[in-house]
């Protein structure tokens, strides 16, 4: 990979850190104003997709890119999945939502520089691999 | 030239000429809206063939004024102090100014200056639609944003594209961002460290390292706003609420929440329009003087701080939201604290100034002016930083007075040195120097003549965003100073026409300029 896109893919990841670092603030601030928050329920199967990212990093570090993608897609089918579930009317459930929706955005981008760019779209796909892990134990543990 | 170019010159271009194109549509309805505010009972025909529904029979409705304040803060703030000393110049000559053959990403650079013109043409498409453009401000506070079509005309389709049109202007300027800090980072010339960097490119640097952390913010606000119109979620819209008649079914949304994520990313936003003019003025005032820029590292130093200060003093926009004293107390302190980098660098331009051969081009005239301005209007921030006077004065023309000063115009004269300093760079030819002079002092004096006597309205509480006063008594005693402010806007005007004389007719007709017509030390002048 080049400093270039090493750089760029870092700063990338700061933007994207400083994007859901909003959402987060205003989920803990929402949460603590009001007495309507309801945790969002979360289907069992959801956690068997935390190991997804991994997956594809490790595929991705071994030159496996095709098979990094399909671990990639797999995880935004899921994603999708779950999304169809949720209320937003349920401001628990609008926040999962919104901040899956959010991932499933940067996994799908994740996906598309993969087979774009190949391995040196690697460093952002780690990010997006790691986030997902965040946002599950967000909602799954402490929401 | 090809539109769809990835030439750094000539996306520069492109972004100059689309700020261009957006300044000049916020004078226009900053006119009307002046107009309006001292002729509020006149009825013009071409109002009411621009607007049917905003002005039947000609004459302006209250909505029809809001939606042209809304307009023209976004226009301005967004399309011209974000767009034109940032990325138009910043495209042009970082580059050349670091020895570097174009931007680091090309085809990024040319994405991103076309969904900031879609961002644009969405923004002005909200004028078209039902019930017309929105009238909740450029900081589109909810509930007014959140509700859509009930609270009024405009807060309906226009409001939602008012919100899109902002989202893509946030992701082109991540573009911006990520490409301007790439650049500065891999892409200098072998022998130039940070410090050997003219300030010029630490103004750019500092400025995408801002718009890197605070777009996405606003980005998240964005999401949230307009999820809260269209899909029935409560993020900001609080319960409880009854809206001509209706009850909303929301609860427990938190309109200050928006707030915070708004001007998170809000003050930040004021340094992103004007850092980039301060680096730029830093070496103007330094090739017209014929010295080096006195306190070089003290200069970058403050421009870091500068840029790292406005990341946590966003609550002195909220001073009357209720929010702590204690809260108000750490912000106010913290706001106190940037006049200290700020200071650094107005001393040093004056010691820059100081036993030095100063030349008085029109560009030197114009970063001269800037500096003035930059104190006139950075003093008022001391006064509104303090939240004891800030509860009186916010909600005043005081405060529009300080942030057109601070952030519209002494970024404006940036510009216009900018474009004096560089034009031969650009065109190869000089813009017209007597016009240039002519058009700064017009542009001085009109300015002043504008928004010195606004804070004194500010002084006796005449509220700001009221489309008429004539129905409040204690107001009357100030429509001859409005009368007279509309007046001197008036004149404000007519000075940007020489300029645009000026630019258009020089571009083909101007004096022939050399190489290095200034006699400057950047590389800029030295490269292709």
């Amino acid at each position: 990979m080049t400093n270039t896109a090493r750089a760029g893919q870092t700063l990338l990841i700061a933007a994207s850190s400083m994007f859901f670092a909003a959402f987060t603030s205003a989920m803990v601030v929402r949460r603590g104003l009001s007495g309507d928050w309801i945790a969002p329920p979360l289907p069992a199967w959801i956690w068997a997709t935390m190991l997804l990212g991994p997956l594809a990093s490790w595929l991705v570090q071994r030159g496996q890119i095709k098979s990094a993608m399909a671990a990639g897609a797999m995880l935004v089918a899921s994603q999708l999945a779950l999304l169809s579930n949720l209320r937003m009317a349920v401001i628990g459930e609008a926040f999962c939502a919104v901040l899956i929706a959010a991932h499933a955005a940067h996994a799908a981008a994740g996906v598309a520089a993969l087979g774009r760019f190949g391995a040196r779209a690697g460093l952002f796909w780690h990010f997006v691999g790691a986030l997902w892990i965040y946002v599950l134990f967000l909602f799954g543990v402490w929401a | 030239m090809t539109i769809f170019s990835t030439d750094h010159k000539v996306i520069g271009k492109q972004y100059i000429g689309l700020a261009l194109f957006s300044v000049l549509l916020g004078i226009v309805l900053s006119l009307v809206m002046r107009f309006h505010l001292v002729h509020p009972d006149a009825k013009v025909k071409l109002f009411g063939a621009l607007w049917p529904d905003g002005a039947p029979g000609g004459q302006m409705t209250p909505e029809l004024y809001l939606s042209l304040m809304t307009i023209h803060g976004t226009i301005m703030v967004f399309f011209v102090l974000t767009t034109a000393p940032q990325s138009g110049f910043g495209n042009y000559f970082l580059p050349l100014q670091i020895g570097a053959h174009d931007m680091a990403f090309p085809v990024l650079n040319m994405l991103s200056f076309w969904t900031t013109a879609l961002s644009l043409l969405t923004l002005l498409a909200a004028f078209f639609v039902e019930g017309g453009a929105p009238l909740s401000g450029w900081t589109a506070y909810p509930p007014l944003s959140g509700l859509g079509r009930i609270t009024g005309p405009g807060q309906g389709l226009g409001q939602d594209l008012w919100i899109l049109s902002i989202a893509l202007f946030c992701v082109a300027s991540l573009m911006a961002a990520i490409n301007f800090i790439v650049t500065i980072i891999e892409l200098r010339a072998p022998d130039m460290g940070y410090f050997d960097m003219p300030l010029t490119c630490w103004g750019w640097f500092v400025t995408a390292l801002i718009s890197l952390f605070a777009f996405a913010v606003l980005l998240a606000g964005g999401i949230l706003l307009l999820l809260d119109r269209t899909a029935g979620t409560s993020f900001f819209v609080p319960g409880g609420l009854i809206v001509n008649d209706q009850i909303q079914t929301r609860s427990g949304g938190s309109p200050i929440l928006f707030q915070h994520l708004f001007w998170f990313f809000g003050h930040p936003e004021v340094y992103i329009a004007i850092l980039p003019g301060m680096g730029l003025i830093s070496t103007i005032l330094s090739t017209f003087s014929g010295k080096k820029v006195f306190g070089y590292k003290a200069m970058a130093i403050a421009l870091l701080a500068i840029g790292g200060l406005g990341f946590v003093v966003w609550g002195h926009h909220m001073f009357i939201s209720g929010m702590s004293p204690y809260s108000s107390i750490a912000f106010s302190v913290l706001t106190l604290a940037v006049g200290v980098p700020s200071a650094v660098k107005t001393f040093n331009w004056l010691a820059t100034l100081w036993g030095g051969r100063l030349r008085f081009t029109a560009a030197m005239h114009f970063a001269l002016g800037f500096v003035s301005i930059f104190i006139t209007g950075g003093i008022t921030g001391l006064i509104l930083g303090q939240p004891g006077l800030d509860i009186y004065f916010h909600d005043t023309y005081f405060v529009v007075a300080h942030f057109h000063l601070i952030m519209g115009v002494a970024a404006i004269f940036a510009i216009f040195a900018g474009l004096h300093y560089w034009f031969p760079k650009m065109y190869g030819r000089f813009l017209h120097e007597g016009l240039g002079k002519l058009h700064f002092y017009m542009t001085f004096i009109g300015v002043y003549a504008v928004f010195v006597p606004l804070h004194f309205a500010g002084f006796v509480g005449n509220p700001r965003r009221y489309p008429d006063f004539k129905e409040y008594e204690f107001l009357k005693a100030v429509m001859p100073l409005h009368i007279g402010v509309t007046h001197a806007a008036y004149f404000l005007a007519a000075a940007q026409l020489i300029f645009l004389f000026n630019y258009f007719w020089s571009q083909r007709r101007g004096a022939a300029a050399p190489a290095n017509p200034w006699g400057a030390t950047t590389r800029e002048w030295r490269d292709d």
